[in-house]
């Protein structure tokens, strides 16, 4: 060192002051880490856990519906998904423009999609296209990587392997409008409405519309859970965990009393029929087959359908696709009322079974006549054979000596004139008139003329296609009371009190011989239709005509138009009704062929070979979701749990 | 030119390999190691990002070009030190007024220059060579007579008119590095404590003064952070809080040991903002842990340690002074970014 001079003295001297200060100030620095990565180490640690992990909100699988056997009704699909989060976008009419390179979107509907985008929260994503194609799917997922905020994934999407078979019975989901999250977040505090908006605003959540769909919603529903994700600074997701304590609960599974196989055969053999039928277990009261044609596909409606595929389902008013026509369909029964009618003549006792009416083919009664169906009439007929026959004349005469309460009253007893809660959507109660009914709803007493034409199943009387399988169900039990229903394992309806007061058997006898008649006796409407083809049991049936329109006398006079002569929608619609085995009766069926203008022509042949069906298939054979439970299936009660 | 003697400055007559043999060997050892642990932590910064991904690659081409730079630099005889010192100054002077007319921008401030195909920033030379102009003045006043107090008010003039140009680029840190640097050379060089205390005490007296009227709203902006941070009142986290709180998070949670090597997760996951310049040592600390993170700092002060017994050690004044305003540079600079992570 050269320290000769007085100045290299204290350069040194003052060098090394600086270099303690620097030093110090070193030491300082370290003490800080020292500080930072020792003593504050925890705090730290969990500021930087923290700091990756993102929750995001993760939708239940929605449990599926099953057919009585377990066959899927409502299932799930992986389908391919692209969507965008405009928080994460740069530039989100770029973001638009590249992905309309790939898949066809308008510049309309890129407009729309922004727009969209803003109207909700940032982070939550905008749907662009789901059901992607297998090449849709992989281009866009090269891309993805490049175009910030672009998500392309697999999502479970609801399907409905069944197509339309049971379209009106299992309703559809949709993604929750606001009116649906108004319903879904009724009676609901503040917070839970924010979750539950939260939850349904999910591109892969969907709600039920209608049908078991909607009124199970609950059930099938499940619980949100999260998706517990590592993320960068920018949003972006590294990598997931696997967090079984995090994971959304899924719904579960909903059990129907319906058979697949029975509902589709039952849709095939209407072909381009429009009309509804309904099997049921008399036994059980399940319904079996539910039909309702033509139908809808539901799998059209879990991804929006567009306006003009709706505006077609809902403006065929002829055919009315949308509608439920074995539950919410109300028509008047017609001669398939008569059992009902009859037997409350026997049960007043106004008539006896051997006693004889003169039918010459019309009725009168004040100023007016009254037709019966066959113009030449029928003669002197007692009851077996007016039913057999289906004499009008017969009916309007019975009818006129007990007058309409006391009809009114057994029709209630039979199951008409109430709703049945099945555990559905829709469901219309129709229409038993009465007096009181009459001075409710129109303003104006009951007149007796009328009573004549409730005594034939028409005028203001109206039933549903379910409530007149019931009433078949109920002349062909043995005292038993039954009470339809269709969620075989799932959220059961509170149970209607049956209006199912017995019948003297000797007057039940009187109508199953009746019934007997129609189909195997000489004189029988449907003698036609009621073999089987299985060998020995029979089927025990009632036909009936359900009248579109008034008949004016003039055009009685010149013959009553029909067939290729009248329009479609103005002809009359043809029922039947009925049980089988005859001896042993197992199945109760209703079907209504609209427009199908005779009985016996149309709707018996379809409802025979339908029963037929269900005899050859075994269709309430023991479903499957009471082999697992450990108490038999209720017999005919609408609630409580297999 | 001020004359030299020849016994303190010439070595020319020593042989290539006897000079190559005298040089530092030890010293530019524990560079080349603290050199290579700023690399694979750059790895580590920047592997996840592909935009980034050549520069550990480039950094270490850049450090080995320096290497045979620092060699030669070396190697030249002092004396071409002290003659080229105030031609280089005033040509740097006169690049930093060039930035203020011909400059680009690049990140918010005038810095840079474009020389043919390459980019300069004046500034960054300024720390050279206003070393070596401060150190060629005093060992000519040193030599010349002895003392007084007015000596140095040419040499705070050498330090403020470059330090006034800097800072309206603006370059607040380059500008503090400047001055805190020259100040050490002017207090190395004698000047006299009750100047000292003087100017101390006008310093901190001037603190209100120089926030309001000479910083920019951005500056202002940066210091009311920090000061938020210092007394816990809740600061804006998307800002500079958001940034120093991620980077603090990263340093605290890397503990003892670290999370090992490319394993931070606030490093690896884009926490932090410029991990590959002024926020590198965080990468360092969370991934390697206290033990290393502080030997790396300690590694620094032997470095610097031992640039000092450089300064300690020649025989000139100019070599003296150079070498220790060096040390002072270097030293400012680690303690200003260390201290601004650390907060």
């Amino acid at each position: 060192m050269s320290s000769n001079r007085p100045v290299d003295a204290m350069f040194n001297r003052r060098a090394l002051i600086a270099a303690g200060g620097g030093g110090l100030v070193f030491a300082g620095l370290i003490s800080r880490l020292f500080q930072l990565q020792i003593m504050e180490h925890e705090r730290f640690e969990v500021a930087a856990a923290e700091n990756g992990v993102r929750l995001d909100l993760a939708p239940p699988q929605r449990g599926r519906i099953l057919d009585r056997f377990g066959r899927p009704l409502a299932a799930h699909r992986q389908a391919g998904r692209v969507s965008f989060v405009r928080e994460q976008a740069e530039d989100l009419p770029r973001l638009m423009a590249e992905l309309a390179k790939h898949i066809d979107i308008s510049p309309e509907r890129q407009a729309r999609l922004i727009r969209d985008s803003r109207r909700q929260a940032s982070f939550q994503p905008v749907t662009v296209k789901s059901e992607l194609s297998y090449e849709d799917f992989s281009r866009l997922s090269v891309l993805a990587p490049s175009l910030p905020g672009l998500q392309v994934e697999m999502a479970a999407t609801r399907s409905y392997p069944r197509g339309r078979d049971f379209a009106h019975v299992l309703g559809y989901v949709a993604k929750a409008s606001e009116t649906d999250l108004e319903r879904l977040s009724e009676g609901a505090n503040a917070q839970e409405r924010a979750a539950v908006r939260r939850l349904f605003k999910h591109p892969d959540m969907r709600t039920g519309r209608s049908g078991v769909e909607r009124y199970a919603e609950e059930w099938l529903r499940g619980e949100a859970g999260f998706r517990k994700l590592e993320t960068n600074a920018a949003g972006r997701i590294i990598r997931e965990f696997d967090d079984p304590s995090l994971a959304p609960k899924p719904g579960r599974d909903l059990y129907l009393t319906v058979d697949a196989e029975l509902q589709k055969f039952a849709i095939d053999r209407f072909g381009n029929e429009s009309g509804a039928a309904v099997v049921l277990d008399i036994e059980s009261g399940d319904i079996l087959a539910f039909v309702s044609t033509p139908a809808f596909d539901p799998n059209d409606f879990v991804n929006g359908i567009s306006f003009e595929d709706y505006a077609v389902l809902r403006d065929d008013v002829e055919y009315s696709p949308l509608y439920h026509k074995a539950y919410d369909g109300t028509y008047p029964p017609g001669s398939t009322f008569k059992m009902v009618v009859a037997a409350a003549a026997l049960e007043q006792g106004v008539i006896t079974p051997h006693e004889r009416i003169y039918c010459p083919g019309h009725y009168r009664f004040g100023n007016n006549t009254w037709h019966c169906w066959k113009h030449g009439g029928h003669g002197a007929v007692n009851m077996h054979w007016a039913i057999k026959g289906s004499c009008d004349t017969y009916f309007y005469e019975i009818a006129r000596r007990m007058g309409i309460d006391a009809i009114a009253d057994i029709s209630r007893r039979f199951g008409f004139g109430q709703r049945w809660e099945l555990g559905l959507t829709g469901g219309r109660s129709g229409v038993v008139p009465d007096d009181a009914w009459k001075r409710a709803n129109k303003g104006e007493p009951w007149y007796e003329g009328e009573t004549l034409n409730i005594g034939i199943g028409q005028g203001q009387v109206s039933t549903s296609p379910l409530q007149l399988a019931v009433m078949t169900a109920r002349i062909a039990a043995e005292g038993r009371i039954i009470t339809p229903r269709i969620i075989g394992e799932g959220p059961r309806p509170e149970a209607d009190i049956p209006m199912d007061a017995p019948l003297d058997p000797e007057i039940r006898q009187k109508m199953k011989e009746g019934m007997y008649g129609v189909t195997s006796e000489a004189g029988g409407t449907a003698l036609r239709s009621g073999d089987l083809g299985l060998g020995g049991p029979r089927l025990a049936g009632k036909t009936g005509t359900s009248q579109v329109r008034r008949i004016s006398a003039a055009e009685r006079a010149t013959g009553v138009l029909k067939g290729e002569n009248i329009a479609r929608r103005l002809r009359d619609h043809a029922l039947f009704v009925a049980y089988a085995p005859h001896d042993d009766p197992k199945y109760a069926i209703s079907v209504i062929v609209e427009h199908g203008e005779g009985g016996s022509k149309a709707a018996a042949p379809v409802a025979r070979d339908i029963i037929a069906e269900a005899l050859r298939l075994d269709a309430r054979r023991t479903p499957a979701y009471t082999r697992t439970a450990s108490v038999g299936g209720g017999v005919g009660t609408g609630s409580g749990g297999p | 030119m001020a004359t030299l003697r020849a016994s303190s400055l010439d070595f020319s007559r020593r042989s290539l390999w006897t000079q190559v043999g005298s040089l530092p060997w030890g010293l530019i050892l524990m560079i080349c190691a603290m050199a290579m642990i700023g690399v694979a932590t750059l790895h580590s910064a920047t592997f996840t990002n592909p935009e980034e991904a050549g520069l550990p690659m480039r950094q270490a081409s850049r450090f080995g070009v320096a290497l045979v730079v620092l060699v030669i630099a070396g190697l030249v005889p002092i004396r071409w030190w002290f003659w080229g010192a105030w031609p280089s100054y005033l040509a740097t002077r006169i690049l930093l007024v060039a930035v203020e007319f011909f400059g680009f921008t690049r990140g918010g401030a005038q810095r840079w220059l474009q020389i043919g195909p390459i980019g300069v920033q004046p500034s960054e030379l300024m720390k050279v060579t206003l070393t070596l102009a401060l150190a060629a003045y005093y060992h000519k006043r040193w030599n010349d007579f002895s003392g007084g107090f007015l000596i140095h008010l040419p040499a705070l003039a050498l330090i403020l008119v470059p330090a006034a140009l800097i800072f309206r680029q603006p370059d607040f840190g380059t500008t503090l590095a400047l001055i805190a640097s020259g100040g050490i050379l002017i207090f190395l060089a004698g000047l006299w404590w009750r100047v000292i205390m003087a100017m101390g005490v006008a310093a901190i007296a001037s603190v209100p003064a120089i926030y309001f009227f000479v910083l920019q709203d951005y500056q202002r902006e940066r210091v009311d952070t920090y000061l938020a941070q210092l007394t816990g009142a809740s600061v804006n986290v998307m800002d500079d809080g958001y940034q120093i709180e991620q980077a603090k998070i990263a340093i605290g949670s890397g503990g003892l040991t670290g999370k090992g090597y490319m394993e931070g997760t606030q490093s690896q996951l884009d926490y932090i903002p410029e991990q590959h310049t002024d926020f590198i040592l965080t990468v360092l600390a969370e991934e390697f842990g206290f033990f290393v993170t502080s030997g790396v700092l300690i590694l620094w002060m032997v470095i610097l340690g031992l640039g000092l017994a450089i300064a300690l050690r020649a025989a000139s004044l100019f070599a003296r002074f150079a070498a220790a305003g060096a040390v002072a540079t270097i030293t400012f600079y680690n303690l200003f970014n260390v201290a601004m992570l650390l907060g």
